[in-house]
């Protein structure tokens, strides 16, 4: 039922857009390129954007390489006032801007060439008076290949449609791409934690900013960075998030 | 493909109406009597403007919004828009995945549910 509504989603953006398995697949590929230096990701192997389009047929046209894996796991936070955190000795990582948005099933309404991103992105962006284009890292939370799609456009990375040009050739793949994303693997080929999957996004975001990421895949100079995810379905309830970390 | 058994739908007062009238053959949406939009699934209370809504005999005719055929499970996953406005979730029976498109003109069928009353489902016109 997860992936059939996620499937419609994307069924509906490459009708719309003209987006393309190959360009969504690019999204698995770059996650796979990170999960290969994580010694924890469940999947390790690079793999290609054919092998996705090889991968088994899930829910048409999401491909089983398409969907994220299913793990234990969990994660925390350490949120401190700055008298404490300087006192850490570790480098500090501030919220610059935080919001929320919930999008519902419209009475009817319905537009899937959307979520709730599109609401809480610029909010977060607005709060933190920075853009998208600032951006060194981004983490976006990976049920699926079109999950990361539809909030890089919401948020602005690129023109809404424009997601699927905007992934390929690497984009997302550090020290490849423009937008570095998930250096750990993300879900896709790292770990998802059932309704977990979202704080792990913050964590690599942390991590980059720290300059603690692994050397492989550490984006130079990460100075901003931002974590989103939405929680719920996809293609048709559900709560998105969207927090600008910034180093200090 | 239909074989799939379909979990009886919860049941409460709100959408008895429209149960007892999908035992019938009918099937039922819900129009605001005050900005007289129609919504999907039906309310008391109009989504739109929050005015009265009140009970109407829907075409059964639509067009596929959106779709994701399981063809392993056997049954694909569709929104369909209905005539009078509201776009619904629901599955589409009776057809082979891959003749469905977008935009296609779909029809109602009730399909039988595992001991409970008949649910609204689509098939090619």
């Amino acid at each position: 039922m997860t992936t059939n509504v996620y499937g419609m989603v994307a069924k509906r953006h490459m009708h719309q857009f003209g987006t393309t398995s190959e360009q969504l697949a690019w999204i698995k590929v770059a996650a796979s390129h990170h999960a290969q230096w994580n010694e924890h990701a469940m999947l390790r192997n690079v793999v290609t954007v054919q092998e996705v389009l090889d991968s088994p047929m899930v829910s048409d046209p999401l491909h089983r390489l398409d969907c994220c894996i299913i793990s234990d796991g969990g994660g925390a936070l350490v949120v401190v006032k700055p008298e404490i955190a300087r006192q850490l000795k570790r480098p500090l990582v501030k919220i610059m801007g935080a919001a929320e948005a919930p999008k519902g099933q419209m009475g009817g309404d319905v537009d899937l060439s959307y979520c709730g991103a599109a609401w809480s992105g610029p909010a977060a962006f607005a709060e933190a008076g920075v853009k998208p284009a600032d951006m060194k890292y981004a983490s976006i939370y990976d049920s699926f290949t079109i999950t990361v799609l539809m909030q890089l456009e919401d948020l602005g990375f690129c023109a809404k449609g424009e997601g699927g040009r905007f992934v390929m050739d690497g984009n997302l793949i550090s020290g490849v791409g423009k937008l570095p994303f998930n250096t750990d693997g993300g879900g896709l080929c790292n770990n998802h934690p059932a309704n977990r999957g979202g704080i792990t996004k913050v964590i690599e975001a942390v991590r980059q900013l720290r300059g603690e990421a692994h050397p492989k895949v550490q984006v130079p100079n990460c100075d901003l960075a931002v974590a989103t995810g939405i929680g719920g379905l996809l293609g048709s309830r559900h709560g998105a998030a969207t927090v600008v970390l910034g180093r200090e | 493909m239909s074989e799939r058994k379909i979990t009886a739908p919860a049941n409460n007062p709100e959408s008895e109406p429209f149960y007892k009238a999908a035992e019938e053959g009918k099937f039922l949406i819900r129009r605001c009597t005050a900005c007289k939009k129609a919504h999907w699934y039906p309310r008391a209370v109009c989504p739109f403007c929050f005015g009265e809504t009140a009970w109407e005999e829907a075409s059964g005719k639509g067009v596929i919004y959106s779709y994701s055929p399981m063809r392993r499970a056997g049954y694909t996953l569709a929104y369909v828009t209905l005539a009078e406005g509201p776009t619904m979730m629901t599955n589409i029976v009776d057809t082979d995945p891959d003749s469905l498109s977008i935009g296609q003109a779909v029809k109602l069928k009730f399909v039988p549910t595992d001991g409970g009353p008949p649910v609204p489902c689509f098939t090619a016109a």
